[in-house]
């Protein structure tokens, strides 16, 4: 298994520089460039051109960039925070969406495995109309109307909760904003679950199993859940990434300063070296998911090898 | 159950690392300073719709920014509440006969915090880094404005920063150079980008500096206590060394910034905040109520005519100036401001703003200028017969390039269903582009009719009338008329030291712009804000600092 993480290690990083690369290319060509300003001149944005790099041609810069990047030094940001290092830019940011989403993500899937299995096992029944109702509306409310709904009524109408985000009080403010990421991964897991379930339970070895007089619980909870698990933590990771990298109108909503709401207003002020270091953030994060949701497979499923590792 | 026991290594490690992030919170508790709620006396609470993009002053370009910065680091000047410039950081100045020479003795009693002195030496190095090319800094061209001795060829890179006509005679006696008279140099001096900086402290702190609360020194009437870059918070605290700290009357400021303008009207509801700017649709829900103050702003929105296109493509009969004043006259600018934007916007019959600039007179510009290009269909009808005569066409084609920021599509579509309702045989075309683009391929000369706006950087209708002098790159039209710049160049010369004349002579080109139609005015720019009842003694102002906070008082 070794070689096989070892082999996909190296893909990744290929892959990395591929996407920082065709980024590079692609941030270049968007119209305007960092000092967008009307009202700069000719010689002022020569100047600025000139202090940044940025009068280099395109393959000279992204050489610089990349040799600076292999030394932890992501370049400094033009606009959002003039000359301040990315890496503290991001360090202050970063924390907040990733603890969030771990939280959204979390609360999310324990809810909706819970859900998933009721509404299997009592299929039919109003826990299980129950469920997928939840799992509709969960999939299909995106998750800035749950938020601006309990901003609302709990945050402003009742004062039960902090309507925006404070570090001073980090949990109970980040109650509403969990809630509303976890929906969608709720209702999603709910959802796959239960499919999963439905047809595990039907299945040959579950009626084997059962007949020998195996306890429900153990009947559910090893022979058919962790066999439910596979498609399920395939939805989930992507998921988990994208909620960890912040949302940017829940960030919006309850003033949490992430790295959703950065990615956005960096790409608004062409601030390039912001851009490439939140993907690059993305990127690996997406990668690294992937590798443990394979690895994983093959310890949840032992009839999945990896690679060539079963001959 | 081989894979199970495999699982619980792969557990541990992930509650290892779930737990380490959980508990690197309370760490980062411990490091904010947690007063913000605890500390007693009189405090402001402000919501932003932005982050603090930069705090060092010859780099901050962002209007929040500024304010921030003259907050905590005072000019030369403040404005007043009659938008005439007060001393600050200046206790008295004396100008030479030809106005070329200003010399400001800085106030004794001004200290940094911790009790340098504040020194002519901080402004001569504050200003020499303004126009020095290895910081770049966007406001360099305020340098220019002043005309500051040199300042042109320091800023192209052709001259050492050194040579800045900028000279401390001793340590409280600043000396500047200007290359002629500037009759508004004193209002220049309240913006933020000619504050002093320590060199001591700046050298100190090198690439930190002005990065973070701790980062900063300051000699205004507050103080930076908190301001953790990316954060959604920041704090401002009474200077207690102020030299004007008995007039301070609030300990603390608080700023929260949130995006969403519907969470900022909640938390202000909720008593969250004190005060708070409104936005679009959110000022007529509003107003009335208390604590609703309106605000205008100075920028003017209006649209500029290619009376020059580089190539056939984009000639279109602009040249003409009865096709152009049948335009102005043709749209209803009242049903724009009252029935569109409904957020105190002003229909502009003028090329210079309300409220902009106030005279030798005493008196606002707007109050003795004329008005010009009124709306007027049936006028304009007449104009449209006579372009049609001249260009010997019956129709005409004209795209108008607008750009997706706020509510300019809805302006653009308006424009377009009444200029053609107006001017039959008129057919305008819609060409939307992100707001760079649209300012790039204006400032390239590629469009027929763009609609942009224009915001100014200091108190005198110059910051207007200079944009449409021959070979100025603002000038997008490329209008060109010798009396005109034989006008300008006068009040920007001869008639500097005249201001009285100079005046009359601003006038004169504003009604030469107006009269020829070179731009057609569409609206100048309102918004409004909620300030809670208790609070007294803001001030707006639609130039240079946008909020004065030192004399804010919460009762």
């Amino acid at each position: 298994m070794l070689k096989y993480i070892e082999k996909r290690l190296l893909i990744s990083v290929i892959t990395v520089f591929i996407i920082l690369g065709l980024l590079f290319l692609m941030l270049h060509n968007m119209p305007g460039s960092p000092f967008n300003d009307e009202k700069i001149t000719a010689v002022q944005r020569a100047a600025l051109n000139a202090k940044y790099g940025l009068d280099q041609p395109l393959h000279v810069q992204f050489i610089n960039y990349i040799k600076a990047m292999l030394k932890g030094d992501f370049g400094v940001s033009y606009v959002i925070q003039k000359n301040m290092q990315i890496s503290e830019l991001l360090k202050a940011r970063i924390g907040v969406s990733v603890r969030i989403g771990l939280q959204a993500v979390g609360l999310g899937t324990l809810i909706g495995i819970v859900a998933g299995v009721l509404a299997a096992l009592k299929r039919n029944s109003w826990i299980d109309t129950f469920a997928t109702v939840i799992s509709v509306v969960g999939v299909s409310f995106p998750s800035y109307v749950f938020a601006l709904a309990m901003s609302y009524y709990i945050g402003f109408k009742m004062n039960w909760l902090p309507l925006l985000y404070t570090e001073s009080d980090a949990f109970l403010s980040s109650i509403m904003p969990t809630i509303s990421l976890c929906m969608f991964s709720m209702a999603t897991v709910a959802r796959f679950t239960r499919t999963e379930m439905v047809e595990i339970m039907g299945s040959d070895y579950m009626l084997l199993a059962d007949s020998k007089g195996i306890g429900v619980l153990r009947l559910f909870g090893i022979h058919g859940l962790r066999n439910a698990m596979i498609p399920i933590i395939t939805v989930l990771a992507p998921l988990t990434v994208e909620l960890m990298t912040g949302s940017l109108v829940v960030e919006q909503i309850f003033a949490i300063p992430g790295i959703g709401s950065l990615l956005v207003t960096a790409i608004q002020f062409n601030d390039y070296n912001v851009v490439l270091a939140v993907v690059f953030v993305y990127s690996v994060l997406f990668i690294l998911v992937m590798l443990i949701v394979d690895v994983l497979y093959c310890i949840i499923d032992p009839r999945i090898r990896l690679a060539k590792e079963s001959r | 159950m081989k894979g199970w026991k495999k699982l619980i290594p792969i557990l541990t490690a992930l509650s290892l690392v779930l737990s380490g992030c959980g508990s690197a919170d309370p760490s980062a508790k411990e490091q904010a300073p947690g007063e913000a709620t605890a500390d007693s006396g009189k405090v402001l609470r402000v919501g932003r719709m932005t982050e603090l993009f930069d705090m060092n002053s010859v780099i901050a370009t962002e209007a929040d920014c500024l304010e921030i910065v003259s907050a905590i680091i005072e000019p030369l000047f403040i404005t007043s509440e009659d938008g005439t410039p007060a001393n600050a950081l200046c206790e008295s100045y004396e100008v030479s006969e030809d106005g070329t020479e200003y010399t400001f003795h800085i106030r004794k009693e001004a200290n940094w915090m911790g009790g340098t002195p504040v020194t002519a030496h901080d402004f001569v190095f504050a200003w020499q880094k303004l126009v020095s090319p290895d910081v770049a800094s966007e406001y360099s061209f305020m340098m220019e404005v002043a005309a500051v001795k040199n300042a042109s060829p320091i800023i192209a890179g052709e001259m050492d920063p050194k040579e800045l006509g900028v000279s401390a005679k001793d340590d409280k006696t600043l000396v500047v150079e200007l290359d002629h008279a500037v009759p508004f140099f004193l209002n220049l001096m309240t913006f933020p980008s000619f504050c002093p900086i320590n060199q001591a402290y700046y050298e100190e702190k090198g690439t930190d500096y002005s990065l973070g609360a701790e980062n900063l020194l300051c000699c205004g009437p507050f103080y930076m206590s908190e301001w953790e870059v990316g954060g959604n918070t920041y704090q401002l605290k009474k200077n207690p060394e102020y030299w004007d700290a008995d007039n301070v009357k609030v300990d603390q400021i608080d700023f929260q910034i949130i995006k969403d303008p519907q969470q900022t009207m909640l938390a202000y509801e909720n008593g969250d905040l004190d005060y708070v700017r409104l936005s679009g649709e959110q000022i007529s829900k509003y107003e009335g109520q208390p604590g609703f103050t309106r605000i205008e702003e100075g920028y003017l929105w209006y649209l500029s005519p290619n009376l020059n296109p580089k190539s056939p493509e984009y000639s279109c009969g602009l040249e003409n100036e009865n096709l152009r004043k049948a335009l102005a006259l043709s749209y209803d600018k009242d049903a724009i401001c009252f029935d569109i934007l409904k957020d105190g916007s002003i229909p502009a019959d003028f090329a210079i703003p309300n409220r902009l600039a106030i005279g030798p007179d005493g008196k606002d510009f707007r109050e003795t200028a004329g008005t010009y290009l009124k709306t007027d269909k049936e006028k304009a009808k007449e104009y449209w017969e006579t372009a049609k005569k001249e260009l010997g066409v019956n129709e005409v084609t004209i795209e108008l390039l607008y750009d997706d920021s706020d509510s300019t599509p809805l302006i653009a579509q308006f424009l377009q269903s009444e200029m053609e309702g107006t001017l039959p045989g008129l057919h305008i075309e819609l060409k939307a582009q992100p707001k760079k683009s649209r300012t790039q391929l204006m400032q390239d000369r590629e469009y027929q009719l763009g609609l942009t706006r224009w915001g100014p950087d200091y108190a005198d209708p110059m910051t207007y009338l200079d944009m449409w002098t021959t070979g100025s790159v603002y000038n997008y039209g490329e209008w060109s008329n010798a009396d005109y710049d034989a006008l300008i160049e006068a009040a920007n010369g001869e008639l500097a030291t005249d201001p009285a004349t100079r005046w009359e002579k601003l006038k004169e080109a504003e009604k030469l712009v107006m009269d020829h139609a070179v731009i057609l005015p569409v609206y100048q720019k309102g918004t409004a804000a909620m300030v809670r009842e208790n609070v007294s003694g803001l001030y707006f102002f639609p130039v240079g600092v946008g909020t004065l906070y030192k004399f804010v008082e919460v009762k």
